[in-house]
């Protein structure tokens, strides 16, 4: 295959707000990188997102983007996949755009099976309003609402989006933005919805220990770990002390766009209507 | 006593069947070339309860569901009364009941001086007798109103083959009642004076609004609809997700309704013309997604079929109250487009015009229908919906050109406020769509300056539409002293009113438009210009509209609200009286 794209092609001249060593540059440069290694026309791609500093995301790349509103990306990445099946749709979000506003959508675009790969960026804190506490973020961390210490119980994405029936999870971090990309790339690839949860260190409100953090609390998958065993799966993600890199889970089952195309052929085995033939129906 | 036109009032228990013996009735006039009219009233109950229908059929143009009762059929006194407000007897009124009434050992409550014939009729009895189960007295009643009034049996076949002819065994069922039912009355001593009498003549369409918008929907181009279930907006989501796939278009039932006006957003955004359909209360939830929609000036027809409010209100009765919620509802400066269809068949005409607009000018458009128009059904002839006087048009939207293309600014300025839009799969089109505020080409701006422009190039829109728009409707003379001014669906009875007051010489006009948002100043200023005094109508306790137009206009005219609450609807009667003593 004759190299097309380089990451570099997907880039625009759009300058980030993100702030100086913040994680999202990692995740920024392994969605070029994925797109780069799927060859995928920048026409050919729409990376809808919500609002937060990981919703920023889609101006800064050469595809089409939709900046939405806070906690909608999963309804318009549906609208767009649904309205055009042939683009390959990026969620992004981030931790309180997911989960907290956006938390009713989740399961829904998880037992549909939409076709999206959703990239969840999470470190546990609003940025984009300064510091306040995230639903993720962990008991007792201190925060701008939470000065007396978090005394909400943390929501870990990958058991809510095992819970979820959500077909593809895989986890990765900003430390290593090569193996997001590849995440990321087996998210694309697989028909149906997939989550990328992508731990993402906010610098200026959890201050650069979050790295730190997040090297002593990640490990890759073990290589015995099979992702199409759900158990092994629940296991995988209920482990105490860290939380693992890697593909998590991933099964097969129909995607959305296929349900709905084969519905509109049912609904056509009687032969294909007129709107003057249909508009019949209302005289006796 | 020949008569040319009846209005038929019917009330009984949920699952009596009177509002399928009403549908019945309905299609089966309009299949004669009838012209009928029937609305349908509920209690809130799932099952059970009490429900009522009242249908106007006449051979002559009707705009509404008339005011007084010809005929009255009661299956059970006891729901009657929750309905009685509703209908207004004729003095001279027919009424047909159900003999074994508990409730008739009190006396009917009816005023007997009013009263012409009363028939106890055994309906639960004929029903058993003669068809072997209970299930059917509503068509034993069609049956005996056929006997009586000279309905043709045939005619109420064909409604009968409408509503049940796939099912075999209902159908029989439901024929086996209606003949007991008509030789029953052929046996009765015909002992009232109405004679119902009227030439057979092309059969019309029969729909109701909501029906009449889904229709449109499809008709304009629509192919992807998102919503969740609302009274009484709901018929408009079942009816495409039957047709859509039809159409290769998609119906996806969603989360809940910020959720479904999301991805009419983005099915818009990729492309795909796309509506949502509910009620005041989804209409608040939806009020970001009005925002989005005019901030990122992406096409999304909403449609709101009011119901009585705030809040749960009363979910199965008509209100206009909506009206400020879909004027002003969602947060900062955003624009958007307001349309009201006046009756059924403007709602198929509105919903096509609402996206000949969004599409055009890359706005949302909510269409203020209300479950007066959404649930009654009206007769239609079949070639004035397809044909529609012409003035609706399918609008595609404007893409980029390859000129344009070669620096894309999706946003840019030009006279008309309108930048040609690009959609994924288009090359060198790509851009982020965005809620924030952004330059010409989407990138994010916070100027004060910037925000300035891009606000004109979004509110100048509205300007064109105000100039290229005049949806309205007039009535009696030109030069009239009073006029009566009025929207959505209380077109009806002011018509009507206005007519009549024409009639008895009194010289009053009314005018109703179906574009409320931007209002076409100089059809409204044309209209004032004669004008000493105005009877501002409309089913709003605080009077929303009235004070709409007063936001608007300076009015150098004596106003006078004729405003209530919803629930009943408006009738031709309390138009009237507004009018006579404001022409005293």
């Amino acid at each position: 295959m004759t190299v097309q794209y380089s990451p570099l092609d997907y880039r625009n001249d759009v300058k980030p707000v993100w702030c100086v060593g913040c994680g999202h540059f990692g995740v920024l440069n392994a969605v070029y990188q994925a797109l780069a290694t799927l060859q995928l026309p920048p026409e050919n791609v729409a990376l809808v997102s919500g609002i937060g500093c990981s919703s920023r995301l889609p101006g800064y790349v050469r595809t089409y983007g939709f900046n939405a509103l806070h906690g909608r990306v999963l309804p318009i990445a549906l609208g767009v996949k649904l309205a055009r099946p042939e683009t390959v749709v990026i969620g992004i979000t981030g931790d309180g755009d997911a989960l907290s506003i956006g938390m009713g959508h989740y399961p829904h675009a998880a037992r549909r099976n939409i076709d999206i790969t959703l990239i969840m960026m999470d470190n546990g804190i609003y940025g984009l309003t300064k510091g306040q506490v995230s639903p993720t973020l962990t008991e007792g961390e201190i925060t701008k609402t939470t000065i007396y210490g978090n005394i909400d119980h943390p929501i870990d994405a990958v058991r809510f989006a095992l819970g979820c029936q959500t077909s593809l999870i895989a986890r990765s971090t900003s430390l290593d933005p090569k193996h997001m990309a590849e995440m990321i790339v087996r998210g694309i690839k697989h028909r149906g919805f997939s989550l990328v949860h992508v731990l993402s260190p906010c610098v200026t409100f959890r201050g650069r220990e979050q790295y730190n953090w997040i090297r002593e609390h990640t490990e890759p998958l073990p290589e015995s770990h099979n992702p199409e065993d759900f158990r092994s799966a629940l296991d995988a993600a209920y482990r105490e002390d860290k939380l693992y890199t890697g593909l998590i889970y991933q099964e097969e089952r129909d995607d959305y766009g296929s349900r709905v195309s084969a519905l509109c052929e049912r609904s056509q085995s009687k032969g294909i209507l007129t709107l003057e033939e249909l508009a019949r129906q209302f005289l006796i | 006593m020949q008569v040319e036109e009846l209005v038929i009032g019917m009330a009984g228990k949920g699952g009596d069947g009177v509002v399928t013996a009403g549908d019945v009735l309905a299609s089966g006039a309009a299949s004669e070339g009838l012209n009928c009219f029937m609305l349908k009233s509920f209690g809130p109950q799932i099952r059970g309860g009490e429900s009522s229908c009242r249908i106007r059929i006449s051979t002559e143009q009707i705009t509404s569901q008339g005011d007084r009762i010809d005929i009255l059929v009661v299956l059970s006194w006891e729901d009657y009364a929750k309905f009685a407000a509703e209908f207004v007897l004729k003095d001279g009124v027919v009424v047909l009941c159900e003999e074994k009434d508990e409730y008739l050992t009190k006396g009917i409550p009816v005023d007997e001086r009013s009263l012409s014939t009363l028939y106890r009729i055994p309906f639960i009895q004929i029903t058993k007798e003669k068809v072997g189960s209970q299930l059917v007295k509503n068509m034993v009643l069609i049956g005996i109103l056929c006997g009586l009034f000279g309905f043709s049996k045939e005619a109420m076949v064909r409604g009968i083959a409408k509503k049940f002819g796939r099912k075999k065994e209902t159908m029989e069922l439901n024929l086996k009642g209606l003949n007991a039912g008509y030789e029953y009355a052929v046996g009765l001593k015909k002992t009232d004076p109405i004679e119902f009498s009227y030439v057979p003549s092309r059969p019309n369409m029969i729909l109701d609004g909501n029906e009449a918008i889904a229709y449109g929907a499809l008709y304009a181009g629509c192919r992807f609809f998102a919503g969740y279930p609302i009274t009484p907006a709901s018929e408009i989501m079942e009816w495409l997700s039957r047709e859509l796939p039809k159409f290769d278009g998609v119906m996806v039932q969603a989360e809940d309704e910020i959720a479904a006006a999301g991805m009419c957003i983005g099915a818009s955004f990729a492309g795909v013309k796309a509506m949502t359909a509910t009620s005041g209360p989804g209409l608040s939830l939806m009020s970001e997604m009005i925002g989005l929609s005019s901030m990122a000036e992406i096409p999304l027809v909403i449609v709101d079929v009011q119901r009585v409010g705030p809040a749960t209100g009363i979910p199965t009765k008509s209100e206009q109250s909506d009206l400020q919620q879909a004027l002003y509802g969602t947060h900062g400066d955003a624009n958007r487009v307001v349309l009201a269809p006046s009756d059924v068949e403007d709602c198929f005409d509105v919903t096509v015009e609402a996206f000949y607009i969004s599409e055009k000018y890359q706005l949302p458009v909510i269409i203020l229908s209300d479950q007066f128009i959404g649930h009654r059904k009206e007769s239609i002839k079949m070639v004035e919906l397809m044909e529609h006087n012409g003035f609706t048009k399918r609008f595609e939207r404007i893409h980029p050109s390859i000129e344009e293309l070669k620096d894309y600014k999706r946003y840019r300025f030009t006279e008309a406020g309108v930048s040609p839009m690009s959609s994924p799969g288009i090359k060198g089109g790509q851009y982020t769509a965005v809620g924030i505020e952004h330059d010409e080409y989407g990138c994010v701006v916070s100027t004060a300056d910037n925000h300035e422009s891009m606000n004109k190039k979004r509110f100048d829109k509205c300007h064109r539409i105000r100039e290229e728009f005049h949806f309205i409707r007039k009535y009696g003379p030109e030069d009239a002293p009073l006029g009566v001014i009025a929207w959505g669906s209380s077109k009806g009875a002011v018509k009507e009113a206005v007519l009549r007051a024409n009639e008895e010489g009194i010289k009053v006009s009314a005018l109703v438009p179906q574009i409320i948002h931007p209002l076409p100043f100089k059809k409204f200023e044309e209209f004032f210009r004669p004008l000493k005094k105005a009877i501002i109508v409309e089913l709003s306790y605080s009077a929303q509209f009235l004070k709409y137009l007063r936001s608007h206009f300076h009015l150098p005219f004596e106003q006078i609200t004729c405003k209530r609450s919803g629930a009943k609807a408006l009738s031709v009667e309390e138009v009237l009286t507004q009018i006579h003593k404001a022409a005293e």
